[in-house]
């Protein structure tokens, strides 16, 4: 090896180290979720007893396995359900696209069981998309769920004999050891649930 | 001959008011369809005041729905709430926007399966607008 290819080795070792350095310098440590709020211990879900909207009885081991987005919501209300089921839609086709793994489930907590039976549930949650899940049951049960999550709603008493529910807004991330991991806060896009999730659960 | 100048202004006055832009004017109207099984849909439009004077909207009626109210959502502390609007005004030159997350119509029970759907917005016994809209999923 002549001198002159001895330099031009010195050259490229340096040019490369600084290149790295300098990207180092440019580059975030690490991304941080940008709505997100990341529990710093999950914690667990109190035992309850509600059916899906299939009918089948579930417990708290129905968030085992999955990443699941949980909304709170009803059925009889034209505006901010519909409009959150269908950002979380998004969000998820999204993900798909972008090849994210593992695809987190979309579930949907009623806070109005008296009119959102199973069947009720099952033809709404399936106008949004094939693989939403619609939890439903007795309302004392749905309190314990909803009291373990931190939760409010309430039903407002509206023209006539139709009603209302206030209810928090909140989408609530569960984690596949069925525990509360994380919860975005409303307003909800789902920009905020492609940029976080991928990073929250560590497949980034 | 006095009396037939004032009838000139007016039909001037008439035709400026047409040539230009109606009193009240609904743009971006949506008009969501039911979910299967549903009894309710949700409208959304922007309701333009071209008037010197505040318009408010007391009464919205379709004959597609058996009842249509005025609704807000709000976000407060976290809570997503839902209230009756009894009226909406709107300030002269100015507009309403009836949007996701905000003012929207509630289209309750409709009558039949309609693709199409009518609006009428009233003040007191007078009918301001009709609006056609088609419904989108």
């Amino acid at each position: 090896m002549g001198s002159r290819n001895i330099f031009i080795a010195i050259v490229a070792v340096v040019a490369i180290g600084t290149g790295a350095w300098l990207s180092s310098l440019v580059m975030a440590p690490a991304a941080l979720p940008r709505t997100a709020t990341v529990l710093p211990a999950p914690s667990d879900l109190p035992e309850f007893s509600l059916v899906d909207q299939n009918g089948a009885t579930i417990g708290r081991d129905v968030f085992r396995d999955h990443w699941s987005l949980v909304f709170f919501g009803f059925t009889h209300c034209p505006d901010i359900c519909p409009l959150t089921l269908q950002v979380l839609a998004n969000a998820r086709q999204q993900l798909a696209e972008a090849g994210q793994q593992p695809l987190p489930r979309i579930v949907l907590v009623s806070v109005d069981p008296e009119r959102d039976t199973p069947e009720v549930m099952k033809r709404y949650v399936g106008y949004f998309g094939d693989d939403i899940v619609g939890i439903t049951g007795e309302l004392d049960e749905i309190r314990t769920l909803t009291n373990g999550l931190g939760i409010f709603f309430e039903k407002s008493r509206q023209d006539g004999d139709n009603y209302s529910v206030d209810h928090s807004a909140v989408v609530i991330l569960m984690n596949p050891q069925g525990q509360f991991q994380a919860l975005f806060s409303a307003p909800h896009e789902a920009a905020n649930f492609v940029h976080d999730l991928p990073i929250i659960t560590g497949s980034l | 001959m006095k009396h037939f100048s004032l009838l000139v202004v007016a039909l001037l006055l008439f035709a400026a008011c047409s040539a230009e832009q109606a009193p009240l004017v609904a743009n971006d109207v949506v008009i969501t369809r039911p979910p299967p099984g549903m009894q309710m849909s949700a409208g959304y439009l922007t309701l333009s005041n071209n008037t010197a004077a505040t318009i408010t909207i007391d009464r919205v009626a379709s004959p597609e729905f058996e009842s249509v109210a005025m609704h807000e959502s709000v976000l407060e502390d976290g809570i997503s709430r839902m209230y009756p609007l009894d009226t909406v005004a709107i300030p002269a030159g100015e507009s309403v926007h009836f949007k996701p997350g905000g003012k929207h119509l509630m289209l309750m029970r409709p009558t039949g399966d309609a693709g199409s759907t009518t609006l009428e917005f009233y003040s007191g016994d007078a009918l301001l607008l009709t609006v056609d809209a088609t419904m989108s999923d």
